[in-house]
Order: C-alpha cells, then structure tokens, then sequence
C-alpha cells in the first residue's frame, strides 16, 4: 500500500505506473479479444474446409484445401434454402411491421398530452419485462385453434413482441429530439397533421428509424423459441430452425453446419457494424430519460 | 367538432400497438393461466378442454424433476449472471480509459450478440465436443487431460454458462457503455485534481452514478438467463440424463415433448412468479 502511494507522489515514477496500468488495460483487452473472436475464427475456418478435413485431427486453424463446397451445399439444399428465403421474407415484413407500429406509437408519447399517458407507458415497459418463453403454450394454442399455425405471417406477428416495446420506447425519445416548433410552423402554413409528420418529422427522425430497423431485424432474424414452436413444418421453417432440424434429422455434418452458421451471422453482424455508434447513442438517450 | 378529434387523436397513433401487444402478450398471459387449470395436451388442443381444477399443479409439485430443475436453474442463472455483469463491467470500464481505437474494439466485443443463441449454441457445441473438439485438443497439447464439456453431468451446467456468458455478456457491454457515456467527464477531473487514485474515483464517484443503469441491466440479464433455454436445447437437449434441464427446458419439454401443455403452463407461471420476484429483489437491494 504504502509502495503504491509513493509512485503515484514522484513523477518519474508516476511515468512508470502510467505505463504499466497502459500495458495492463491493453494486455486485458487482448485477451477478451481473443476469447470474443476464437469461437468465430474456428467456425469460419471450419465452413471452408472439406468435410473430411473438418472432423480430421489434429485440427487445424487454417484450412489446408480451402474450399466454398460447404456454401454450395447449403444454398442448395431445397429445404435450408427455402428457409433462408422464408427467414428473409419474415424478417423483413416484421422490422416493417415493427417500424410503422412503434413510430406511430413513439409519435403519441412524444407529442400530445393525454389522459392515462404515464400508465400506459409503464405499461409498455413492463412488458418488455415479460418473458416471450412463457408465452408460447398460449401462443401455440391459440394460433392452433385458428389455424395459423406454420403461417409466416403468424411468425411475423408473434414476433412483435419482442420489438415493439423497445421500439416505441425509441422513437419516442428520437421524436423528442426534434421541435415541436418546427411542426407547429407547417401546421400553421397549412399542412395537415400526417402532411406535416411526412415532410418534417420522419425525415428528421431517419436515425431513429434506421436503429429501430436494424434492432427489429437483428431480433426477427436470430428468433429461435417462437418459431421453432409456431412453424416447424419444411415449408414454413426459417433458417435457425432448419439448421436446428438438420443436426437433429442427419449426424453432424459440421462443414455444411459451419458453414451455415456463417451464412446466418452475415446479414446482421453488417447491419450491426455499420450502425454500432448510433445504438449506443439511441441506447443513452433512452437511458437518460428514464 | 375539432375538439373531440384532437381528444382522440393520440389514441388513433396508439391503436396497433396497443392491440398487438394484447393479443399477442397480454392476453395469452392470462390464457396460460386458463390453460393450467384444464386439461390441454397435443393431442386434445383441437377438442374441447375438461376443467380439471388443481391436477396440474399437484401433479407438478409432486414431480422430483421439477425441483431438480430448479436448482439447475439457481446455479445456469448465478453463474451466467455474476460472470457476464463482472466481465461485462470490466470491458466497457476497459474501453472508456481513452483506449486507440475504442470505437472499432466495441464493435467487435458486441459481434457475439449480433448473432442468434441457437448459432452460438451449435458453435460451442462444436468447440466442446468430446472427441474433435478444439477445447479437449488444446488441453491435450497443454498436457492436460480431456474434460468431459457436455458429457460429465456435473462439468455440463458449466459449459453452457459459458456458452451463455460468451454470447450475453456484449449486451452488458452495450449497456454499461452507454451508461459511462452518459457521465460527466468533468467530475473526474475534479477527482483527480483531489489527488483521488483511478480505483477509488471509480468506487466512489462512477460506481453510484452508474447504479441506475447497473440496476436496470441485472434485472435484465437475470431474467434474460431465468428464461433462457435456447442454448440448452440445442447443445444437450437437456441431459446427459437430466443434468442442464433448466426450469425454462423443463417446460418446454413437458409441452413440446411430452406435450403436456397444461403441465408447461404451470411451469410458466412459476416461470412469472420468479421473474417479478427476481425484479422485485433486485430493487429494493439496489435502488435508494
């Protein structure tokens, strides 16, 4: 104690103990680093080798004749690339679903006075709150006895509640940030109502809609529990319940699996990457507020 | 005229999302209770659903697995839980020390939840593997002897907090991030100039600043995990035996594969009542 206390008094010492705490944040971080990317390495190199090489040991890190047979495979293999289709078309209609719902939702809260505002936005939250898991046996049976099960648009609404709460709460806080005044002046210059939300607001509030896209695609995309329960069947399957079927239906080809894996990552990790910086500041202005 | 339509008219813009959310979230809420008090399985969902009171519960809390899977479920959730806030706080407190690059880095620590669990779930699967998995090669290189990941009964639970902690932790990341963000760097410089040291202006002055956002993200992540089965269907199924079928598995499988669903949705309302009491605990331990 007394040792670190003098370091940090003599200045040519307070060089030495900046330098090694430096060595030690970067020395920390390498190794999160390594721990974050090892797994995917390993896949990503696994999709590009033979099946044979996959499964060989010694394993090897990089492949020794590199090859895209994997890929092949699984784009054309009728029912994983059927569910890759099926993945993209509910992904899509639910982020659009989820966008529309929650910014007319996130306009109210952020524009107009009204009785109950508080409650039904406590509301809101608490539901994201509530475990989707606990849902699908209602959900499942209520979906059977009106026949929608194995339906992409049943897929499509279900997920909606893993998104809308978050979203509304989102576009509220992105609305906020723009003046009502600017509004009010298209009002008076005779705009309607929705005239004005069109020309003024959406258009200001793009980056708030962009990371409700982007999030609602990520949790469409990646959803596992609802679908495997809701839509099981070949032609309605998306693609992380078809990966899930084909390693319980065959043995484990991990060639044509990692190479799946890869292919399922792809959409999102560069969605992700590319708007990281405004999540994390739609992520704090959603925190501040609260 | 215009008077009643401005009254109604924030209504209107909520209407879809209200009605989605109670069809889709509400209602079944209360339908699951519906459910637990007939008699629903597979077979007789599309027949008419005798009442059959109590049975289902009895049944439940007479069912020694059930219990067992309880107490999976407090060490997955424990586990799971202490290591991705731990981790999770040290990489984003990591990244905030004027680091080079730290944008790029953060980027790169939030890919492994950009993926889905069930993926993270088949690539562990593969790393874990007891025979041509990398981790057992790695060991044995090292002269250390094969572990048994997800064949050892009592080495199983662990692994899948592992696989868990892997893909959960970035979002305590994200989370956490946008917490010290959101702090005033100013009250530092007034910490040092003090002569405060890094580790205790970051006990003293960080650590209660952040506690709303530290909150919020156990409360989170602890419910996350409760619920969380994804990675234990894909990579055990629940066994060897019965060795990490969490609560959340356990319902899933009395439904799905036993099809049970009136015994699932007793196991869905436990599910509930450990949720709120998780909240509810956390809240008062932490908030002030």
């Amino acid at each position: 104690m007394m040792h670190k206390k003098n370091t940090i008094r003599s200045g040519r010492s307070l060089h030495v103990s900046f330098f090694a705490e430096r060595t030690l944040i970067y020395a920390l971080i390498a190794i999160f680093l390594f721990i974050t990317l090892s797994p995917l390495v390993w896949i990503l190199s696994t999709s590009l080798k033979p099946n044979t090489e996959a499964i060989s040991f010694p394993p090897k890190v990089m492949p020794e004749e590199p090859t895209l047979d994997n890929y092949f495979f699984v784009l054309t293999d009728p029912t994983l690339a059927r569910s890759l289709i099926n993945s993209l078309i509910v992904s899509i209609g639910s982020t659009a679903l989820s966008v529309a719902v929650s910014a007319l939702g996130g306009y109210a809260f952020a524009r107009f006075d009204f009785r109950g505002k508080n409650i039904i936005m406590s509301v809101i939250l608490g539901l994201f709150m509530i475990p989707v898991v606990i849902n699908i046996i209602p959900l499942y049976t209520m979906l059977a006895n009106v026949g929608l099960l194995n339906s992409l648009v049943a897929l499509m609404l279900t997920f909606q509640i893993l998104i809308v709460p978050l979203n509304i709460l989102l576009m509220r806080n992105y609305f906020e940030t723009i003046p009502k005044e600017l509004e009010e002046a298209a009002l008076i210059d005779g705009c309607s109502r929705l005239g004005a939300l069109r020309r003024i607001t959406i258009p200001l509030s793009m980056p708030g809609f962009v990371i409700a896209a982007v999030l609602s695609f990520r949790f469409s995309w990646n959803e596992f529990i609802l679908p495997v329960v809701l839509a099981n069947r070949s032609d309605s399957m998306v693609f992380q319940v078809a990966l899930y079927q084909f390693i319980s239906i065959y043995r484990i080809e991990w060639g044509y699996l990692s190479a799946g894996i890869t292919l399922s990552i792809i959409p999102v990790l560069v969605l992700m990457l590319t708007f990281q910086k405004q999540m994390i500041r739609g992520l704090t202005l959603g925190a501040i507020r609260e | 005229m215009s008077s009643i339509f401005v009254k109604t008219e924030p209504y209107f813009f909520l209407v879809p999302a209200l009605a989605i959310l109670l069809v889709f979230l509400i209602f079944p809420l209360f339908w699951n209770i519906y459910i637990s008090f007939h008699d629903v399985s597979l077979i007789t969902i599309l027949s008419e659903w005798e009442y059959v009171g109590w049975t289902n519960f009895i049944e439940l809390f007479n069912d020694p697995y059930f219990y067992t899977s309880l107490k999976i479920t407090l060490l997955f959730v424990g586990g799971s839980v202490a290591l991705q806030f731990g981790i999770g706080l040290l990489i984003s407190v990591l990244l905030h020390q004027q680091v080079r690059a730290s944008g790029v880095l953060r980027a790169i620590f939030i890919i492994p939840w950009t993926i889905s669990a069930v993926i993270a779930a088949f690539s562990f699967k593969f790393i874990f593997d007891d025979n041509f998995g990398i981790l057992n090669y790695v060991l044995n290189q090292l002269g250390l002897q094969s572990v048994g990941w997800l064949s050892d009964p009592n080495m199983v639970i662990w692994s899948l907090v592992i696989a868990n902690v892997w893909y959960g932790t970035p979002f305590t990341i994200l989370f956490l991030t946008a917490g010290l963000l959101s702090l005033n760097p100013t009250i530092y410089e007034a910490a040092v100039m003090d002569g405060a040291t890094k580790l205790r202006s970051f006990r003293h002055i960080t650590l209660p600043l952040l506690r709303p956002f530290i909150v919020i993200n156990l409360v989170l992540i602890t419910m996350w995990s409760v619920n969380f089965f994804d990675i234990q269907l894909v990579m055990t199924g629940g066994g060897p035996l019965f060795a990490s079928t969490t609560a959340s598995l356990y319902m899933y499988r009395q439904a799905f594969e036993f099809g049970l669903l009136s015994k699932g949705a007793v196991v869905g309302i436990i599910l509930i009542v450990i949720n709120l009491s998780v909240a509810l605990i956390y809240l008062k331990f932490l908030r002030r």
